[in-house]
């Protein structure tokens, strides 16, 4: 046993000495548990574009990926793997927001740097960079709010009962409409983020509640939802939350629907990795990570797509394929001015 | 263990594969931990291959759990949901009664009842009741998803900190996962020896046959059944020594992966011919390879593709080496 830990000691030596010669090479190492949608696609290609780009700084941040449809234990496999590369950093989008608490003290152990994003973990020994969700569902919500001008029957969609990031949405939207007296919720169903049940749960919504003047709904559903709306020829009486795709933008921009959409813009994974890399350099945010129920998160910015900007998203979309998402993401230099 | 079968006498390497069906396997572990040393020498570091044994131990569990039942011509596809019972029992009975070190004792103790309880209703429903294993064990998992669910309806709970700590640390500087190997290999070695592995093989090599010579059929399989709730219980608890949390849907993906590492292990799904030592290195196998496709720097988009045809692979390696050597 002393023969093999001198041995790991020597290894892990010389893995020191030659990380400080080159201290400018980084490498990230991108862990993503579920490949079931184009926004996890679109969100590592922007984190790969990221790092491509700072080689102009003369940085070379190399990432290595790991991407499939694995369980929990799968991705602590994940990270375990990096952390056997001797990887500088590791960004994660967690499928749990509790199970990785033992791994990443490891990897912390190991002297690598862990940064969780588009959901939030527990963990002491990492930090999330990303959206908060319970202010991304209040934005829509007070989009909602404004547009009736406090009155009206209003319905929710919501995603996967019991998804941290669903329960903190809908804590969002609860907020914003408790404010307004006028705004009454007659109902909130699931639709498990699927398109096709937004839709049918729509319909359903629709032949009960006729006089609905509010839908808030979240995601891919949203473009379900309006489906509904359309087909009932009621385009023109219901303001309904929208989506951020370019199948969607479209739509709404050729029909002229009453939306408003809250950004989770698939590059907050790009941003985590700017992130990273300045701290890598060693440098101090000006504000430490404390927001967030865990007291380790840094919120980024939430874009909202309505009327008044609706042609610079469609702009920005112009020639991408139709499941390409609205994205926006820190720069080098926005990252840059987040530290001291 | 049909030491009886006239082969055993041709050549000696057909004889020792006789005696050891999971020889082939074992060759393909050690390729398999060659290519990852190669790829990445830091894969096979005290800390990685400690790490390794942290991630599959509750896969090896439950790969031996799955070898008792098919060792007898079962199967038991409820093997990850009773993980995932166990799991959520065990971590909001740790919540509940606080985390005192006699608290979370009790609390194992309960959770191993509970895997021991699933195992006796799936050998009721199977060997009493009669119900083709397959589908009757498909049953008793959306059964007891539904009561883990129930239990917790939400993933995550953190364990209390002195739990997953032991489990991640070291006893007399050797980690503890290691020494729930050796305590593994000596509970296994006991086993073997029992009367009951052989019953199992017995059944599961002709139940009819079995049954004539006057071997309690029934009671036997059911006690396979109790055997691998045992050791799905066994695995949750590895679970929550690694994830530190309670999640209700854990073990769901876990169930054919058990399956897969009882055959890589060389076992027969039809029954009769099964080790729970080949489970093992199988269960090691399917962790080598999803470290390996990583290692050789699989583009993200081929990761699932690459892994699924690695696993074929190995499958068909097993049963190539497995006739050439038999010859």
């Amino acid at each position: 046993m002393t023969r093999l830990s001198a041995f790991a000691a020597s290894v892990a030596a010389i893995a020191l000495t030659a990380s400080v010669a080159q201290a400018d090479t980084f490498t990230i190492g991108l862990s993503n548990g579920w490949v079931g949608s184009e926004w996890r696609t679109q969100m590592i290609e922007e984190a790969q574009a990221a790092a491509a780009a700072w080689e102009e700084k003369g940085h070379t941040v190399n990432v290595v990926v790991q991407s499939a449809n694995v369980d929990v234990p799968g991705q602590i496999a994940h990270v375990r793997n990096f952390i056997s590369q001797g990887v500088d950093a590791i960004i994660i989008n967690p499928n749990s927001p509790t199970a990785f608490d033992p791994v990443f003290a490891q990897a912390k152990e190991a002297g690598i740097l862990v940064i969780s994003t588009d959901a939030e973990v527990s963990s002491p020994d990492a930090i999330y960079v990303g959206i908060d969700q319970t202010a991304w569902g209040a934005r829509g919500a007070e989009w909602l709010a404004e547009t009736l001008n406090g009155e009206g029957k209003v319905v929710a969609i919501n995603g996967v009962a019991g998804h941290p990031a669903n329960e903190m949405r809908v804590a969002g939207y609860r907020s914003v409409f408790e404010q307004h007296p006028g705004i009454e919720v007659v109902n909130e169903v699931n639709a498990n983020w699927d398109q096709a049940q937004g839709q049918q749960a729509m319909q359903n919504l629709l032949a009960t509640y006729p006089d609905i003047a509010g839908v808030w709904v979240q995601d891919g559903m949203a473009a379900g939802a309006w489906k509904s709306i359309q087909d009932a020829g009621k385009t023109g009486d219901i303001a309904a939350t929208g989506e951020i795709r370019k199948d969607f933008i479209d739509l709404w921009t050729s029909e002229g629907l009453n939306s408003g959409a809250t950004v989770n813009p698939p590059g907050v994974m790009a941003s985590a990795l700017n992130v990273a890399v300045f701290m890598l350099e060693g440098r101090e945010l000006k504000e430490p990570a404390t927001a967030g129920q865990y007291g380790n998160a840094m919120y980024l910015p939430i874009p909202f797509i309505d009327s008044s900007n609706l042609a610079e998203a469609a702009a920005q979309l112009e020639g991408k394929p139709g499941h390409y998402s609205y994205t926006s993401a820190l720069s080098i230099e926005d990252a840059e001015a987040l530290f001291k | 263990m049909t030491s009886l079968s006239p082969t055993a006498d041709r050549n000696p390497f057909a004889a020792a594969l006789e005696r050891l069906p999971f020889l082939p396997a074992l060759l393909i572990l050690v390729v398999l931990v060659v290519l990852n040393g190669w790829f990445e020498p830091n894969s096979l570091s005290y800390r990685a291959i400690t790490g390794l044994v942290s991630t599959y131990l509750a896969l090896m569990m439950l790969a031996i759990a799955q070898t008792y039942v098919v060792m007898a011509g079962d199967i038991d596809l409820s093997v990850g949901a009773t993980l995932s019972l166990v799991n959520v029992v065990v971590i909001v009975l740790m919540e509940r009664w606080g985390g005192g070190g006699g608290m979370v004792l009790l609390a194992c103790f309960v959770g191993i009842l509970t895997g021991l309880a699933c195992g006796l209703i799936n050998g009721l429903v199977v060997a009493a009741l009669r119900l083709q294993a397959i589908v009757a064990t498909f049953a008793t998992s959306i059964f007891f998803t539904g009561v883990a669910l129930y239990v917790l309806p939400v993933a995550g709970t953190p364990a209390p900190a002195a739990f997953w700590r032991t489990y991640g640390g070291r006893i007399l500087e050797i980690p503890f996962v290691f020494w729930v190997v050796a305590a593994l290999a000596l509970l296994l070695v006991l086993l073997v020896r029992t009367r009951l592995t052989l019953q199992l093989l017995a059944v599961g090599d002709d139940a009819q046959g079995a049954f004539q010579s006057g071997l309690p059929v029934a009671a036997i399989r059911i006690k396979g059944y109790v055997l691998c709730g045992l050791f799905a219980a066994l695995a949750a608890l590895c679970i929550t020594g690694d994830t530190a949390s309670g999640d209700p849907l854990v073990g769901g993906k876990m169930t054919l992966y058990s399956v897969a590492a009882v055959v890589l292990g060389g076992s027969a799904l039809s029954g009769g011919k099964g080790t729970v030592v080949g489970s093992l290195v199988g269960a090691l196998i399917i962790g080598l390879i999803n470290s390996l496709v990583f290692f050789v720097g699989t583009p993200s988009e081929w990761q699932n593709l690459v892994q699924g045809l690695a696993i074929l692979i190995a499958l068909m390696a097993g049963v190539f080496v497995g006739r050439r050597v038999g010859q």
